[in-house]
């Protein structure tokens, strides 16, 4: 009988695997009832459930079926550029190619970045470890486990789970943030309607910015490549199939691999550390500073520019798309229920994402 | 021992690589944008 007992996980349980079960209920319970992040949530709950569950040997090295989606996804770096292939194909940079100048918000919005990595390393983190914690502020899933798997994997489940976590809780944190650093008289700055943007501009955006962000960042083209070529799938209009299967097959199946590959990293000896609740503050630190940062920039711009820019849009400057943009449009909305800002919000949302790439690949290049 | 040399050129280069490569974009998007005008009138 105690030969039998000894083959099951059930005497190997230890308080590291039924508080990791806590947390993997806590993240499926999230996401089910408050929809936060479900499609990512969901697996990386299962992920931590069933990596938890002793003698499953799951992510045992060259065995075990999630380390195989760990080492050949991630680590081998297929599944965060496939990410971007998918979010490339369902991006529409028309707004920001219609009001180039959000772009400079979508850049101001990396401020928080490195106000967290300098943070980090204060905190005593090496520097590939502060690089991962700092990308935490670009409010980009895919980008932030891309950096992590480089520079310091075994940080991966906490950054990860910071990323995703502080993307879904945009409508709570950013808020608060801008109407502190805001006017009601600026909240109500409405902006002129946006110029119709033609196909060949949006076919042209996507080579122009492949070549222009490789040749100066070449650590970012994994990233950078497939969302631009995701994004050309999408407006040159011939090949429906792929853009369309980039944009809904492939990036489902890639986020079950993903979610669950990230999961899988969050056993107990793993995860349950002070470092990781580090990693939460400094990534809220990072949110927080980049949320700010993109405001007081479009601020800064109102001094020179002659048409103003309502600068609840520079909060839209993280990565976190839509939902950063959709923030801006009900704050502006509550100040002035005719101010329509949402699209004007999507300029410096898509930019983010470029602009957290390229610090990505900064930090790649140098700290890897 | 955390090389603070390293730490700032990360940060100086990493800003100036933001700025700069959005900064180009934002010169491209309005010079393709001008430069496609003639034609699309022409159509």
């Amino acid at each position: 009988m105690l030969d039998l007992l000894v083959t099951t996980g059930v005497i190997h349980l230890t308080i590291g695997n039924l508080v990791m079960w806590l947390i993997a209920f806590l993240f499926i319970y999230l996401a089910i009832t408050k929809n936060y992040e479900p499609l990512l949530l969901v697996p990386i709950g299962f992920g931590i459930l069933v990596v938890n569950l002793p003698l499953t040997f799951l992510m045992r090295e060259g065995q075990g079926l999630l380390w195989k989606f760990y080492h050949y996804g991630l680590e081998w770096e297929v599944i965060p550029p496939l990410i971007f292939l998918g979010l490339g194909a369902l991006t529409d940079f028309g707004p920001m190619i219609a009001n180039p100048k959000t772009l400079i918000l979508g850049a101001g919005a990396q401020f928080g970045v490195y106000v967290s990595f300098f943070g980090a390393l204060f905190l005593g983190f090496n520097i590939p470890e502060a690089c991962s914690i700092g990308i935490i502020g670009g409010a980009d899933g895919p980008t932030t486990i891309y950096t992590t798997v480089h520079l310091a994997p075994h940080l991966l489940g906490a950054t990860a789970v910071a990323a995703y976590s502080y993307m879904s809780l945009v409508p709570i944190i950013q808020p608060l943030i801008m109407r502190l650093l805001t006017t009601e008289s600026e909240r109500k700055i409405r902006m002129r309607q946006l110029r119709p943007v033609s196909k060949r501009e949006k076919i042209l955006f996507p080579l122009v910015t492949v070549l222009v962000i490789c040749l100066i960042v070449p650590a970012s083209a994994p990233l950078m490549a497939m969302f631009m070529l995701g994004n050309l799938f999408k407006e040159c209009g011939v090949v429906k199939r792929l853009s369309d299967a980039a944009a809904n097959e492939l990036m489902n199946i890639v986020t079950i691999l993903l979610g669950i590959s990230v999961g899988a990293t969050m056993s107990a000896e793993n995860f349950l550390k002070p470092q990781v609740i580090f990693v939460f503050i400094m990534g809220l630190v990072a949110f927080a500073f980049s949320t700010a940062a993109g405001i007081m920039l479009a601020k800064f711009m109102n001094l020179f520019a002659k048409e103003k820019i309502n600068p609840l849009i520079g909060s839209a400057g993280v990565s976190a798309v839509p939902m950063a943009a959709r923030v801006s449009q009900v704050i502006g909305a509550k100040a002035d229920p005719q101010n329509f800002l949402l699209m004007h919000a999507m300029g410096p949302n898509v930019a983010g994402v470029i602009g957290t790439v390229v610090a990505a690949g900064v930090f790649l290049a140098l700290a890897g | 021992m955390v090389d603070w040399d390293l730490a700032v050129r990360i940060f100086a280069f990493g800003l100036f690589a933001v700025f700069c490569s959005l900064g180009i974009l934002i010169g491209a998007i309005y010079a393709f944008g001008k430069a496609l005008k003639p034609s699309e009138k022409g159509q």
